[in-house]
């Protein structure tokens, strides 16, 4: 599935930058031919690597103890996919993710907004925010441990914990940085507080929330996989520990391609979701301006 | 329409510091194009920041149509110079004139045929479902301005708007600003730092001096409508010409 989810969201990016707005006839042929060798280039690029890595296992450059050859790497990657238990180890992950930070979206936002919008309790704050942000998220696993167990909510924690400061911090970067010139326009035409709140402060810190959580995202996953290898919460980190401890090098192999299919999937769909709701913003316009 | 008396704006929590604007006084009357001529740092964007009640005065008051000017008035609208960052981005053109109107009490059906007419009025028709930064410098500074006619003011006040465009466009727009002005019949005041501009423009120019106050008083008697051509060779033209660059410059004016 993680691989059809990757070709969707990369044919519905496709779309609208091929198809719609494209000039037609000569132009079109020529972007789409040059996409075609891109991406030749790219696909050729990666088997140069596994072709390496199998002919390095198979000649014994390699430890085929410890480095087996990619293919039966990708064999068992395949007989995993093809079953049942690797979804749900890949559901028990995300499901901490999406709890997690989910959590941290809903108690960062308001909480950046009101830090933002109030510079005396940013001020306030901001001591406590620099000395809470650095510390780094392993460190906390104990105490999450011997407070919530090894189970989901000691993930749910962790990332909680973790994501809430980049998410709370773009939110008050978002919120302080509109445009003055923009602010001056929304009072000379009179918009009250609430609306100058939700169609003005609200949009241009859009971009910054976003970014806030596309990072956000993409440390929670690491948070749930490290919290499932050194604690042994039921997931995608366990089950690596579990084929490890077990000698299935091949397995292992595959449930850590796995997980760096995972993270690239998150990532691929908030850029999309980003891609259409922040269409407007200067990152986002691509060819399009003018 | 608008009285401006004894104005003065101190910056900061000091009293005795430098005054950006001191004891200006002027009145505009109704349906006038008045121009304010300055060159820069003279305060004339405090001036028009105290006036619009974006920016509280120190002292003096403004009154707008014998109401005093606290904050921004609805009978008002305002055309700033950064048309590209005034344009909210990620609202098309025709919500960028629109959504001010909901604010004013407007109902959505009158403000769609006020956004309409707006965009005639500037030659933008069609345009309206374009995104600001889909078009050109000129023509952004051109929904602006429909922005604020859509708004439908008693009184606009434009903020040096044509200085970022380049001269061509700048004399399609101080055409086009001329054209609306009468067929709304709407009174501008307009803050310029060029004196060929002024000239052109106006009914009568305002020369600040700093600390912004009026340093000198020019009537402009030339015929309407203008003509970028034929009003600018005119001699009255530029006798005002020398008279408002002798003006600036706070030398004695040689009738």
């Amino acid at each position: 599935m993680s691989l059809d989810g990757a070709a969707t969201i990369d044919a519905r990016r496709g779309t609208p930058a091929a198809g719609a707005r494209l000039p037609p006839g000569r132009a079109g042929r020529l972007l789409a031919s040059r996409r075609v060798r891109d991406l030749g280039l790219k696909v050729s690029g990666v088997l140069t690597v596994l072709l390496a890595l199998e002919l390095c296992s198979r000649v014994g450059l390699l430890s085929r103890d410890w480095f087996p050859p990619v293919t039966d790497t990708y064999a068992e990657l395949f007989r995993l996919g093809m079953g049942r238990p690797l979804w749900v180890e890949i559901g028990r992950t995300l499901n901490g993710w999406a709890i997690g930070l989910a959590l941290a979206t809903l108690l960062a936002v308001p909480f950046g907004i009101l830090l933002g919008s109030s510079p005396a309790a940013y001020r306030m704050s901001r001591v406590v925010i620099e000395f809470c942000r650095p510390v780094p998220s392993v460190a906390l696993i104990p105490l999450a441990v011997l407070v919530y167990g090894v189970g989901l909510e000691m993930k749910v924690f962790l990332i909680v914990f973790v994501t809430f400061w980049p998410i709370l911090l773009q939110v008050v970067y978002g919120v302080t940085d509109v445009d003055p010139v923009v602010r001056d326009t929304a009072r000379a035409y009179g918009l009250p507080a609430h609306a100058r709140f939700f169609r003005i402060t609200l949009p241009s810190a859009a971009p910054y929330i976003a970014t806030g959580l596309r990072i956000a995202a993409a440390i929670a996953l690491v948070l749930a996989v490290t919290a499932e290898l050194v604690v042994g919460a039921p997931g995608l980190g366990q089950s690596i520990v579990v084929a490890q401890s077990n000698a299935q090098l091949p397995r292992m192999y595959a449930l850590i391609i796995v997980t760096g299919l995972v993270g690239w999937v998150l990532n691929m769909a908030f850029q999309a979701v980003e891609r259409r709701l922040l269409r407007w913003h200067p990152s986002q316009r691509q060819e399009e301006s003018r | 329409m608008l009285e401006v008396s004894n104005l003065r704006k101190v910056y900061g929590p000091d009293p005795h510091a430098a005054p950006a604007v001191d004891g200006l006084s002027f009145a505009v009357a109704d349906q006038e194009f008045v121009c304010i001529l300055g060159s820069s740092g003279c305060g004339k964007t405090t001036m028009l920041r105290c006036l619009s009640g974006l920016t509280p005065a120190t002292s003096g008051s403004v009154v707008l149509r014998g109401k005093p000017v606290n904050g921004p008035p609805e009978d008002m609208a305002f055309v700033f110079q950064d048309y590209s960052r005034s344009l909210l981005p990620w609202m098309t053109v025709r919500r960028n004139i629109a959504f001010p109107l909901r604010y004013k009490g407007v109902d959505r059906r009158r403000a769609a045929e006020l956004t309409d007419e707006a965009l005639d009025a500037v030659g933008l028709a069609g345009r309206g479902d374009r995104y600001p930064w889909q078009l050109s410098g000129g023509m952004q500074q051109r929904v602006a301005i429909a922005r604020a006619l859509a708004y439908r003011p008693g009184i606009l006040l434009m903020d040096e708007p044509f200085a970022s465009v380049d001269a061509q466009t700048r004399s399609g727009l101080e055409d086009l600003l001329l054209n609306v002005w009468q067929r709304y019949g709407i009174t501008v005041l307009f803050v310029t730092h060029d004196i060929d501009e002024a000239v052109y423009l106006a009914d009568r120019v305002l020369v600040l001096r700093p600390p912004a106050n009026v340093g000198h008083e020019a009537v402009v008697g030339l015929p309407r409508p203008r003509n970028q051509v034929a009003t600018k060779q005119e001699p009255e033209f530029g006798r005002l010409r020398g008279e408002l660059y002798a003006a600036l410059d706070g030398r004695p004016v040689v009738a």
